[in-house]
């Protein structure tokens, strides 16, 4: 350790003189966050190698097979654009939004029942109703201050039971509704597009959510806001910044997310029905505390986000293979979810007293 | 150990600690003895905290020796140093913000009946802990509905009831009014016969000299002295501590004051403050002088929108202040220096750049983009202009010492350059030579036309700083000095409603 203090023996008081002598400071905040990221993505590999080796060891079959890479693709890619929305919600000090599996249901239902005023209108108008649950999640958190996780699992479930009301307990089927064959043959086609027979749309859209989510994060106004609102919310807003809309905001982005990657699993499985997004919730917020974003708020990156999202899919993917349950899968995800939020807890001590 | 350490409370042998980047204490020798309380003074920065720290055991990885009642100990772990009677008063309130005082006060000890919580002896507990520092509060109060002040004294009482037989105070009073300070001191006389070892930190060298019995001085992470209080002068302990002979007060430069900026009238809000009427001036620095609930913060949150007024109106240049909100008034140009720079003044996990560039977002960007360089350059002038140190824009605001964290405060609102700012409480916990910086801010900022009010306990710096006082009292304005007029003894006199009791200093 060397001693960059900065002596400065008759002058401690002056900055001119101080500024000189201490350049040579470590810049923590980028350097770490930096390594991070790398770290996820290395895990992200380690976890590729796992499932090499498993097959070739013959506990799974066909892991490295172009189908199942395909496969695992198309999960990561679904799982990561509810994330990449999600991860809003967590970096502005506000968890997870518990929402999103009927968020995903319900924009599949109302899609399908609005196909037959064509294909434009159906997808705004599935999108729009989930943004104003986005709203409404935004509003109650950010201006009454309602425990985030258990506003939200409210909705999930109130959603859910408008959704077994309204549809009276039924799956439906786009081409149940009366709606022109050639805009149902569009909304089946439109997600199983593969550009050069390769690159689904979900990954297309999820690497545009990146690259977008990235450069709000960091880039914009309301990055800069969303951070110090996720950091200090009483010192935010006593700068001026208006926390309450930057919270609607980012439950109004983790809503849009969630009706995309709804829209999707609805045109996959060609169906509308309550369980389409379920389990994504906790898929989602793993991903995110993998991705290095930690539930106090203000700090983590979407690129690490994406990093949890692939982890989070390979994962999945072996698995399933091996022949776990999904009961059974659920419990390893939480158990890795404990890991890491202790994890982090427990670097954040070590580097002095957290805040939080 | 010989027979000289025997007789010590506390002996630490050539300690040392460093962070990346810096050696925040650097082989300091450091005693102190049963029933004396020993002063710890320094510049910002100068490791006092840091040395603190050390032997409440906050880190677990400092070099050197610490002897605690002749034997040697390692003080790895909070929970180590309590169990060798350590007890720690930190500079910033360690409290848990939305749990009850009688949680605070007996965390971890709190009273069972078989498996359950004895609430009645509980509170009964902390009703008399409560009175021993002179507080008349409801143990069932979380801590964020008690004001900065009775959040301190609740700090004060709860570690006094682990019976520390070394406790540490980290800048006891930058927080309290001056009655509580006189308690504070009664209580401290009390310790000190018990024979506790009282380690006190403080800016204030008027206190040190009232009650310290011996006083150490560092700079730049090292001991200068250890010196009995009756060897040493206040000029040769300033000296000790900045390593020069220093002026210590700011000299007066000449202002002019413009045309009126702020006008208002007939502003109440209700059970807080009254009808107060008044004006100030471009370049005009006002004081706001009043006791603990003279209702001065109360009517500086509502100045800024933070709480709204229930009578009454508010103008900046002529034009009436819209809209409700904190972000509306700071757009027009009304800013607002909080006393509490812990929660609502810093981010404290962020650097000092985004902090002191945190009121101008909007700003700096265009088109939603933020640019972040267009501010850096006011960043290091800042910097440089109050001297924070490190001189680093990217380091962590938390790991600064205290006085830092309040320079970088008041550098975010110096580079919002508002209309009207209020600054309350702005030297708090800063080292005279600092203190000297920041008012000449203030008054570089004045002269360039802005409207400054001035909140503040520090009677002197009201004296000094400011062109007018207002004094304040049970939510009326009840008087108006002149600089001519204005002295210390006048405004204690007035504050207190020209009774004179001899109290004052109100937070
Ligand atoms: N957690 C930390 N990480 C990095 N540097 C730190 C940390 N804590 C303190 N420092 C540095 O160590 C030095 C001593 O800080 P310390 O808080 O002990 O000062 P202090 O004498 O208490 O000052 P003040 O009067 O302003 O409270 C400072 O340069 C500070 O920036
Ligand atoms: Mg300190």
């Amino acid at each position: 350790m060397s001693d960059n203090r900065g002596p400065a023996p008759d002058g401690a008081t002056d900055g001119a003189a101080t500024a000189q002598a201490d350049t040579r400071s470590v810049k923590t905040g980028s350097l770490s966050s930096l390594v991070n990221t790398a770290g996820v993505y290395g895990i992200a590999l380690l976890f590729l190698v796992l499932g090499a080796v498993l097959q070739f060891t013959g506990a799974i079959g066909n892991f490295l097979s172009p189908q199942n890479l395909l496969n695992i693709v198309d999960a990561v890619a679904l799982v990561g654009i509810v994330a990449v929305g999600m991860s809003f919600v967590t970096y502005s000090g506000n968890y997870a939004d518990m929402s999103v599996p009927t968020t995903m249901g319900l924009t599949g239902y109302i899609c399908i029942e609005l196909l037959r005023y064509g294909f434009i209108p159906a997808i705004i108008g599935a999108i729009g109703v989930s943004l104003l649950i986005g709203v409404l999640n935004g509003f109650v958190v950010g201006k009454f201050k309602a425990n985030p996780i258990i506003w939200t699992l409210a909705v999930n479930y109130v959603t859910m039971g408008i959704i077994r009301l309204v549809w009276v307990n039924k799956q439906i089927y786009p081409d149940m509704k009366g709606s022109s064959p050639d805009v149902v043959a569009l909304f089946d086609a439109i997600y199983r597009l593969r550009f050069f027979k390769l690159i689904g749309l979900p990954l297309v859209i999820l690497i545009l959510l990146v690259v977008i989510g990235q450069f709000v994060l960091t880039k914009t106004s309301f990055g800069v806001k969303l951070k110090l609102t996720g950091s200090a919310p009483k010192a935010a807003k006593l700068s001026g910044i208006p926390i309450e809309t930057v919270i609607m905001t980012s439950f109004v982005l983790a809503a849009f997310t969630a009706a995309i990657a709804g829209l999707a699993v609805t045109s996959l499985s060609r169906v509308g029905a309550w369980y389409n997004g379920a389990g994504y919730d906790f898929k989602a917020v793993t991903a995110i505390v993998i991705g290095g974003m930690t539930l106090a708020g203000g700090r983590g990156t979407i690129l690490g986000v994406l990093g949890g999202s692939l982890i989070i899919g390979i994962l999945n993917n072996i698995m399933t293979l091996i022949g776990i349950g999904t009961f059974s899968q659920d419990m390893v995800r939480g158990a890795i979810f404990i890991l890491v939020v202790g994890i982090n807890a427990k670097s954040l001590r070590s580097l002095g007293r957290d805040d939080a | 150990m010989n027979e000289e350490s025997m007789g010590l409370a506390l002996e630490m042998k050539g300690v040392r600690k460093s962070f990346p980047g810096t050696i925040a204490v650097d082989d300091v020798d450091f005693e102190v003895r049963p029933g004396e309380v020993h002063a710890l003074v320094g510049e910002n920065g100068a490791g006092k905290s840091t040395l603190m720290k050390m032997i409440a055991g906050s880190f677990d990885d400092y070099e050197g020796q610490i002897i605690v009642k002749g034997r040697e100990v390692r003080l790895h772990t909070p929970t180590i140093a309590k169990k060798f009677g350590i007890g720690m008063i930190y500079q910033e309130l360690s409290l848990a913000r939305p749990i009850s005082i009688t949680e605070n006060l007996l965390a971890g000890r709190l009273p069972r009946k078989g498996p359950f919580l004895d609430k009645r002896l509980a509170k009964r507990q902390a009703r008399s802990l409560l009175e021993g520092v002179g507080l008349d509060l409801d143990p069932d109060l979380p801590i964020e509905d008690i004001s900065q002040h009775e959040a301190q004294l609740v700090e004060i009482a709860k570690v006094l009831g682990n019976d520390p037989i070394i406790l540490v105070m980290d800048e006891p009073t930058s927080a309290l009014s001056r009655e509580e300070v006189e308690r504070l001191f009664a209580i401290i006389d009390q310790l000190r016969k018990r024979g506790i070892a009282i380690v006190y930190i403080s800016h204030h060298l008027p206190e040190i000299f009232k009650i310290a019995d011996r006083v150490t001085v560092m700079r730049d992470g090292k001991k200068i002295a250890t010196k009995p209080i009756g060897e040493v002068t206040r000029e040769e302990i300033v000296q000790m501590m900045v390593g020069r002979s220093v002026k210590e007060f700011y000299k007066r430069q000449e202002r002019t004051i413009g045309e009126a900026r702020l006008r208002v009238k007939g502003l109440s809000r209700f059970g807080f403050f009254h009808d107060v009427d008044f004006e100030a001036r471009r370049g005009e620095i006002l004081g706001i002088c009043g006791l603990s609930g003279a209702g001065r913060t109360e009517l500086a949150r509502v100045l800024v929108g933070l709480d709204r007024a229930d009578a009454g109106s508010i103008e900046v240049d002529g034009s009436p202040v819209r809209g409700s909100t904190m972000a509306e008034h700071l757009e027009q140009g009304i800013a607002y220096l909080t006393e509490d720079r812990k929660i609502e003044g810093l981010a404290l996990r962020l650097a000092v750049d985004d902090n002191i560039l945190s009121a101008i977002i909007d700003r700096l960007s265009s088109a939603s983009v933020f640019s972040k360089s267009k501010g850096m350059q006011r960043v290091r002038a800042l910097i440089g202009e109050l001297s924070i140190y490190p001189p680093d824009p990217s380091r962590t605001v938390g790991n600064l010492s205290g006085g830092n964290q309040q320079k970088v405060l008041l550098a975010k609102w110096l580079a919002s350059e508002p209309k009207v700012l209020i600054l309350d409480e702005p030297t708090r916990g800063v080292d005279i030579g600092a203190k000297m910086t920041i008012h000449s801010s203030i008054e570089k900022l004045a002269r360039q036309g802005c409207t400054v009010l001035l909140i503040s306990s520090d009677l002197p710096e009201l004296v000094g700083l400011t062109d007018r006082v207002m004094i304040m009292r049970k939510g009326h304005f009840t008087r108006e000095m002149d600089y001519g007029e204005c002295s210390e003894e006048s405004l204690l006199l007035a504050a207190n409603g020209d009774v004179g009791t001899g109290e004052g200093r109100a937070s």
